[in-house]
């Protein structure tokens, strides 16, 4: 116990804080209001995609396609700004992957250069191409994928083999089938899938036009129907709703988990810096697209909006209520000022890289060997969220939810467990 | 309970905080445990680096045998992944694995196709992706069939020094970083610095202790196991080089000692306790790569170090994290 007189502090601390004036029920229902606006705004983009994308199939032009990609951008604006929600609710996490899965071995979707390889040692399947194979053998199984259906890719292809990188389903695999693979290394430019990939007869260009609509098809409508049921989930009543506020110390800690987790080990970690410390252009979020510069900004745009409490919808109405910044600055004023400067220093990093793309220096580009410029806006991006995770941890600390926040899942389905 | 738990550690705390600050147990952490590992680490570095200059043979004896002393000495510091590691992300440019796609055999492979010039100088190396830097890449030269014989002998060899040297100079650099500015920040905490008390440089440790166990649990361990229907014995952790299991019991001994520095005296004997349930039986089990995961009989004993390890980790979240006051914050496994 040599060290307990920390915890007598705490204790001390504890008992020494007046009563609150923001009520921490209030803080989670913004939260959760947001969350409810954000897969709701995620879901009617989605729709436009989906009619984007009946329109091309059923009429395939240079424009349809264009429309589609067009609709596709949009829609990745607020489902990137409800990634905070992962990691804090295991609801959101056991789902998913269903959506946003990445990064994908694309072979098994569709035709692939020549230089993407065959199988490889980690995935077996990494070549498979569903589209021009109906007939093939999974795992000592013989599929009959004579119709592309929301069911085949969901219960058989997606993670076929236990491998996370045979993504079927989800933005990534619409993203694949829209734009094609980015053989630009990298250069400048998206991937350039030909309108021709959808048309019929003899225009078909690259075999299997009717089976690639089939498979756009129902990947789409398998990621309306994903988006429906987890904006039900954040509804009035739904189950991620009950499941946040049935306790508020826990719901506080699935709020601070997810913008940690989300800060550090994912967009920080997994996605920006080891692109950058790789070289790799393949480890671009959305390489397809040539998007990731949104991704990321959009990623800690959703971070940000959550701690204020107050997010734009896609229709510009503000959804807003007492916050965790109003909590925080109640308990200590100074730290809330803290969290909103790192949080605004992230957005200023993560919106030189959007601005410095989108006038035309690719993000392909900013990884490559010795780019110090490139290197050094990314980092700009990782060094922010990484230093905003620091002053998140300071925050469950000053709101006493040391003990519950942190492990995820486990202990926020037992939060008393850690206290046994 | 917790109520009463709590106030037990009133009772008792003005009587502990004589004993020992936490200032001195940073200290003893920082000067017993964190230095003495960078300076084996400096030191078998540049043994490396000078046995690779010497003779860059794959399969020379004296070669692979510094390598294997660098590379333990790397483990054993795996788990300090803070300040000077982080810098120029030196850890990852030594050790860059799990590699799940593929990007270290299909980096040397293009160095060593193009005879790529970058490798003539281990200062401009320092640009090239972490997929061909470090102990892994390594690994792959000295020990992997195809990539151990592949390319031109000549630039071969270069490649080998030229890894060598700069796995020493990063190294380095993490010693002189502890040396001149760390030891010093994390024993010196004060409100504008890293570190704004004692309690944040023991959540640091604690962090390492804590993440250390999960990636050992979860990645050296986890990842050749996968599942009773899919195991994955080529996933294993360096298995070219037959290291496998020997980096799990480095790992688990360098956190155990680790532990019994934050630890108090009513915790330590059941830490030490659990510590000795996983490497006594890894020290059983005779097989060095884990390739009987495949196995129903042997697999189910690996099963039972990896169950062992999580009960340290448990252990340590439920047990230790609150005894000092800290709790294991954000880490870098937290994504998926």
């Amino acid at each position: 116990m040599k060290h307990a007189f920390l915890s007598s502090t705490a204790l001390l601390v504890a008992f020494a804080t007046p009563a609150l004036a923001v009520d921490k029920a209030e803080v989670l229902d913004t939260y959760a209001d947001i969350a409810a606006a954000k897969y709701g705004d995620s879901l009617t983009t989605a729709q436009t995609l989906q009619a984007a994308v009946n329109a091309l199939v059923a009429n395939p032009s240079a424009e349809a396609l264009q429309a589609a990609k067009d609709a596709w951008l949009a829609a990745r604006v607020p489902y990137q700004q409800t990634e905070v929600y992962r990691f804090g609710n295991p609801i959101v996490d056991d789902w998913e992957g269903k959506v946003n899965a990445w990064p994908l071995d694309e072979g098994l979707i569709d035709y692939v250069d020549a230089s993407y390889g065959g199988p490889s040692d980690e995935n077996e399947l990494a070549a498979l191409n569903v589209i021009a194979n109906p007939t093939f053998t999974l795992s000592g199984v013989d599929i009959d994928a004579t119709t592309i259906t929301p069911a085949l890719l969901e219960e058989t292809l997606q993670e076929a083999d236990g491998i996370e990188a045979n993504v079927a389903t989800g933005y990534h695999a619409i993203e694949f089938l829209l734009w094609g693979q980015d053989l630009n290394g990298h250069g400048k430019g998206a991937g350039t899938r030909a309108w021709t990939d959808y048309a019929g007869g003899d225009l078909c260009t690259n075999d299997n036009c009717d089976r690639r609509a089939e498979y756009l098809v129902a990947a789409t409508d398998l990621l309306i129907s994903d988006l429906e049921w987890m904006s039900a989930q954040w509804a009035d009543g739904g189950s991620a709703r009950a499941e946040l506020t049935s306790n508020a110390d826990a719901g506080l800690a699935a709020i601070l988990t997810g913008m940690g987790s989300l800060s550090y080990g994912e967009v920080a970690g997994e996605r920006m810096r080891l692109g950058v410390m790789l070289n790799d252009p393949e480890e671009e979020h959305s390489c397809f697209a040539d998007n990731t510069h949104n991704d990321h900004y959009y990623d800690g745009l959703g971070v940000q909006n959550i701690y204020l409490g107050e997010y734009i919808r896609v229709d510009g109405t503000l959804v807003s209520g007492p916050s965790l910044s109003d909590l925080v600055s109640e308990t200590d004023a100074a730290l809330d000022a803290e969290m909103q400067n790192k949080l605004s220093a992230t957005m200023m990093s993560l919106g030189r890289i959007k601005t410095a793309a989108e006038a035309g220096f690719a993000y392909d580009q900013m990884l490559e060997r010795g780019n110090e410029a490139g290197e050094s806006l990314i980092m700009g991006g990782v060094n922010g969220f990484i230093d905003q995770t620091r002053s998140i941890e300071r925050v469950v600390t000053a709101l006493n939810l040391d003990q519950i926040a942190f492990e995820g899942s486990d202990s926020l389905d037992d939060p008393e467990a850690v206290f046994q | 309970m917790k109520h009463l738990s709590l106030s037990f550690a009133i009772m008792v705390a003005p009587m502990m905080c004589l004993a020992e600050t936490p200032n001195a147990l940073i200290t003893d952490i920082v000067d017993g445990h964190i230095l003495p590992r960078f300076v084996a680490l400096s030191d078998s570095t540049q043994a490396l680096s000078d046995a690779a200059q010497a003779d860059c043979d794959p399969t020379s004896d004296t070669l692979r045998a510094a390598y294997g002393t660098a590379f333990d000495a790397w483990v054993s510091a795996s788990h300090l992944r803070f300040g000077p590691t982080e810098t120029d992300d030196r850890a990852f440019a030594l050790a860059f694995w799990p590699d799940s796609r593929g990007a270290t055999p299909r980096a040397l492979s293009a160095l060593l196709s193009k005879q790529d010039p970058i490798a003539t100088s281990a200062q401009d190396y320092a640009e090239v992706s972490i997929a061909a830097r470090g102990f892994y890449a390594l690994e792959f030269l000295l020990y992997d069939e195809v990539l151990m014989a592949a390319g031109n002998p000549g630039y071969h060899c270069q490649l080998t020094q030229t890894i060598s040297a700069d796995i020493a100079s990063t190294s380095q650099g993490i010693l002189d970083d502890w040396q001149t500015t760390y030891a010093f920040i994390m024993q010196n905490p004060s409100p504008d610095g890293v570190y704004r008390s004692d309690t944040e440089v023991l959540q640091e440790m604690f962090k390492s202790l804590s993440t250390g166990l999960q990636f050992t649990s979860e990645t050296r361990l986890g990842r050749p196991l996968g599942t009773f229907d899919r195991p994955r014995p080529t996933r294993a952790e360096v298995r070219r080089s037959g290291r496998s299991s020997a980096h799990v019991i480095l790992s688990l001994q360098s956190l155990q000692d680790l532990a019994s520095r934050l630890v108090d005296d009513a915790l330590s004997a059941k830490l030490s306790d659990q510590f000795e349930r996983p490497l006594s039986r890894l020290f059983d089990l005779e097989d060095p790569t884990f390739a009987s995961v495949s196995e129903p009989q042997t697999r189910i004993k690996i099963e039972i170090i990896q169950q062992s390890v999580e009960a340290i980790r448990t252990l340590v979240r439920d047990e230790l994290g609150p005894t000092l006051g800290v709790a294991a914050g954000f880490n870098s496994l937290d994504g998926d």
